[in-house]
């Protein structure tokens, strides 16, 4: 009954087209990436600007219903799945790129842009839009901005967060303020810095103005082989150690090497036990000299062979193998949890041998893909959903990960974000009083509780 | 002995606590006894904000100044609030890396009132802004909760990157204790050209021009001649001082690509009609010292002025004619590239409404392409009643949503009241 009236209601406030009721519209919307959180709403809607944001907004907040905002849905860590039902607001329809100002070196886009699209739009002025998590193909700006996207040449740019200037917010009470500014250092609270990374819960994102990056003079791709795990490991901690910071600096190992050889053909030796794919980029002389000491460390890592990519075909190739390799594990086993855990850069090789003990110990194959240079590792566990307990001892391993990572001094997500799967770890990390201040800031924004409730936070604190 | 007098008040009491749970303990003992705070670091930007409503309790950071943690091999490092710029720059220079942020005085200022009064200088260019170096906090609320946000990682999602609204907030929602920063390797070189022009308009097009590729300059500034003369350390390199406007570039990397950038700025600067000044290696850390010396507070009103870089032209076009039109000789500094900039507007003999009346016309100018404009400094000798300047201007569109968030942590309203925007 609520929901006829909810539905009802939503009909009129933006538009009966745009309101998806019927349970086949929304079953697509019960999931996000990852293959363990599951829900469906009671309605989910498609506005078409601000105004129409906040109309449904408002809408739902006057009647208590959740408001889950999604982008692609790509989220791994459940942040779009509406586990207390409500209205899922998809901003899909927002999708233009609206300016580019090359001189400023910015871009005004609406949050359902994709990340890639965004870039490409960029391209014509030597621009891009510097944040490019591996989804990038499909995840969207607002998106990237909800959950603070990382992606691998994050390294040496940075996230996402760094790269957002300013937005507009629809709050739970269906106002709409702007956030940031244009105008570097202006007077305020840094609320947008809040804003950004958090999962939906402090409102809605239907505008962005973001930084764009220029493109550098010159780039090289390198592959390294290894025969051991730990020496890749080792490796990159000493690339780190010698103050180099390439533009990226990722890690493969294990049989991953081999699906996404069979999958993608890029290049890769199948049987190497792990491989660190290198690029710097920048002013050709720092190039020149910065590939000089890579290689050298690399040798005295004890890699096998160390190729550079020659053209830019050959690049796009490597790149191809990393950016499909999730769905190339598709080979290995049909199912997978991708962990998402920060190591100190020093305490990388401990960690990933200790991730792949944890596999074994719960009999999963594990695969590491990773943005090695920041200490991010992604043990990918291998599973197979169908065979009785599996995703029970797919979370009880995930969690012994991350728990290894904490205790290295890490965090328990680097860039996937927290949502509904890491929650109740929120306290390994962070005392009752310090997620009281987080919860006092959710309450600044949301008073009563209705932007994604329940993601983010555990759910009993202290 | 530190002098803690704020526009003529002088604080019923100091307290320096030596730990962090100390000064979480004070704090809470202030919010109880409902005494107004004004945390203090190395005092050198106390200038900026507006005078306490009250002030009761100077709480000294000096009593904080250790290196908490620091593993060179993972580039993080963590400290006390108390600590130095320079001192922590020392630490990490020993290991061949430093935090790539250049306010004033880095010997006296402290790394929890840098952060809090978002203290930048011109290597903003290269290297953004303090934010962006800054992995996570410590803080103590003003209720006396000692919390922390973000991580000793170089990435980190978990949790509402709280530490974010700390940097310049002035300490009105909490008092930094400690801060965790990643850091970088200092480049092989470093290395700058001074370009001294005659014409107006032609250092606009030189840093427009060295902002395209090639060049990626870390630092780049416009001064005015009047700057200029403010700034001795450039004197030796510039004999002829007539009505020069001075570009200082700086570039870093390896050799050859530092030598490449110089070489062709040479090129670019002198075809537009500039006299080139290529500076010797050893040069180049002192000149910057000196360059980023001119935004400390000195004995005139330090303005801030901000906008998007685009419209950085329109923004140099705006301060001059606010000041032209008045004759006043003001010195300004551009943080090209960056869209900021600093103008120091002359007070001896000019009256207080007459600065009043020039700010909102400044102000409303800079509306017009999304800027605005802060007082930085405004020497406490002045005598100037600072109800007749406005120093932040106006509020910010999400003022209500500011002022809750202070509110729920600062209910007693003890911490630099009357101070900050909110
Ligand atoms: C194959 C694959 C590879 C991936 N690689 C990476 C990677 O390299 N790096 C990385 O960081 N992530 C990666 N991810 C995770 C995911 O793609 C990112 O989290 C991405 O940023 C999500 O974007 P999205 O548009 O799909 O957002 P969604 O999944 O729809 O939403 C993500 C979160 O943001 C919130 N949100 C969405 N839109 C808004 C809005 N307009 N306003 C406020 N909140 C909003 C949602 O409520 C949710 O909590 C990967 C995922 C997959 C499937």
């Amino acid at each position: 009954m609520i929901r006829e009236t909810l539905i009802a209601a939503l009909q009129s406030a933006i538009g009966p087209e745009y309101v998806l009721h019927r349970p086949e519209e929304l079953m697509l919307y019960e999931y996000d990436g990852s293959a363990l959180d599951q829900a469906m709403p009671d309605v989910v809607v498609l506005p078409g600007s601000t105004a129409e944001v906040a109309a449904a907004v408002r809408v739902a907040a006057n009647m208590g219903v959740p408001v889950v905002a999604r982008g692609a849905g790509t989220g791994l860590a459940g942040g779009t799945v509406p586990d207390q039902g409500g209205m899922v607001i998809s901003l899909a329809r927002l999708n233009r790129v609206l300016t580019i100002d090359p001189d400023s070196r910015t871009a005004v886009v609406q949050p359902g842009v994709v990340n890639l699209d965004l870039s490409l739009a960029a391209a014509p002025y030597g621009l891009h839009f510097a944040p490019d998590p591996s989804s990038q193909r499909s995840s969207t700006i607002g998106g990237n901005a909800g959950s603070n996207a990382g992606g691998p040449h994050c390294l040496k740019y940075g996230v996402t967060t760094n790269h957002i200037l300013a937005a507009t917010l629809v709050l739970a009470d269906g106002g709409v303020v702007r956030l940031g500014s244009s105008a570097t250092d202006a007077p305020g609270y840094d609320l947008l810095g809040v804003v950004v990374g958090s999962e939906g819960t402090l409102g809605v994102i239907t505008e962005l103005t973001v930084r764009l990056t220029r493109n550098a003079e010159d780039v090289r791709t390198f592959l390294a082989v290894f025969d051991d795990l730990e020496a890749a490991g080792a490796c990159v901690s000493a690339i780190i150690a010698e103050g180099i910071i390439p533009a990226a600096l990722e890690m493969m190992s294990g049989e991953g090497i081999a699906a996404v050889e069979a999958s993608v053909h890029a290049g890769y030796p199948p049987d190497a036990r792990a491989v660190l794919l290198i690029e710097i980029d920048g002013l050709r002389e720092d190039l020149a000299d910065e590939a000089k000491r890579i290689a050298a460390i690399c040798t005295a890592s004890g890699a096998s062979d160390l190729r550079a990519a020659t053209d830019a075909a050959q690049r796009a190739r490597l790149w191809a193998g990393r950016k499909g390799a999730l769905a190339a594990c598709g080979r290995i086993a049909p199912h997978y949890h991708i962990v998402d855990g920060v190591v100190p850069r020093s305490r990388l090789p401990e960690v990933l041998r200790y991730s792949e003990e944890v596999a074994a110990r719960y009999g999963m194959k594990v695969v590491n893909i990773f943005h090695a240079g920041d200490g991010n590792l992604h043990p990918l566990l291998l599973f197979d959903l169908r065979v009785p307990g599996t995703r029970e001892r797919a979370i009880a391993a995930g969690e012994e990960i991350l728990k290894a990572c904490v205790a290295a001094g890490g965090t328990i997500s680097g860039e996937h974000g927290i949502g509904i799967e890491k929650r109740d770890y929120m306290p390994w990390l962070f005392s009752a009083q310090d997620l009281g201040v987080f919860a006092d800031l959710r309450a600044v924004f949301d008073p009563a509780g209705v932007m994604n409730p329940g993601k983010l936070l555990p759910r009993v604190i202290g | 002995m530190m002098d803690f007098t704020l526009y003529n008040q002088a604080p019923a009491r100091v307290i320096a606590p030596t730990t962090a749970e100390e000064l979480a303990d004070c704090l809470r003992e202030a919010s109880t006894a409902g005494s107004a705070v004004v945390p203090w670091g190395g005092g050198t930007r106390q200038l900026l904000g507006g005078p306490p409503a009250r002030y009761d309790v100077a709480l000294s950071m000096a009593g904080l100044p250790r290196v908490i943690e620091y593993t060179p091999a993972d580039m993080v490092i963590s400290v006390e609030a108390g600590a130095t710029l320079g001192q922590v720059q020392d630490v990490l220079a020993a290991n061949g890396q430093w935090l790539p942020w250049d306010p004033p005085l880095p010997r006296q200022a402290m790394i929890g009132g840098l952060l809090a009064s978002g203290a930048g200088g011109p290597l903003r260019l290269g290297y953004g802004s303090p934010r962006d170096w800054t992995l996570g906090l410590r803080v103590a609320l003003a209720d006396g909760r000692l919390v922390r946000s973000g991580s000793r990682v170089v990435k980190n999602v978990a949790g509402y990157d709280a530490h974010k609204l700390h940097i310049g907030a002035l300490g009105t929602l909490g008092v930094i204790a400690e801060a965790t920063f990643k850091v970088a390797p200092i480049p092989l070189r470093r290395q700058t050209l001074l370009a001294a022009f005659t014409s107006p308009t032609a250092p606009l097009e030189a840093i427009s021009q060295l902002r395209q590729p090639p060049y990626q300059p870390i630092s780049m500034v416009i001064l005015n001649a009047v700057a200029e003369a403010a700034i001795p350390a450039l004197h030796p390199f510039l004999p002829d001082r007539s009505a020069y406007l001075v570009v200082a570039v700086r570039f870093a990397g390896t050799p050859g690509a530092v030598a490449r950038q110089i070489r062709a700025a040479v090129a670019q600067c002198v075809d537009l009609g500039a006299r080139a000044i290529e500076l010797n290696e050893a040069d180049d850390v002192p000149i910057w010292e000196a360059i980023a010396d001119f935004t400390r507070p000195m004995g005139d009103l330090l303005l801030r002025v901000g906008a998007p870089i685009g419209q950085q032209r329109e923004m140099i076009r705006l301060i001059e004619m606010t000041t032209r039109a008045r004759g006043w000789a003001t010195a300004r500094m551009v943080i090209a590239g960056v869209g900021l900039a600093y103008a120091r507007w002359p007070i001896a003999g000019v009256p207080p409404e007459a600065l009043a009346v020039a700010l909102a016309e400044l102000r409303e100018r800079l509306a017009t392409i999304g800027g605005y404009a802060v007082i930085e400094a405004l020497p406490d000798a002045s005598g100037i009643d600072r109800d007749t300047l406005d120093i932040w201007g106006p509020s910010p569109e999400s003022l209500a949503l500011m002022r809750s968030l202070r509110a729920a942590w600062d209910p007693a309203g003890i911490l630099n009241p009357g101070r900050y925007v909110v």
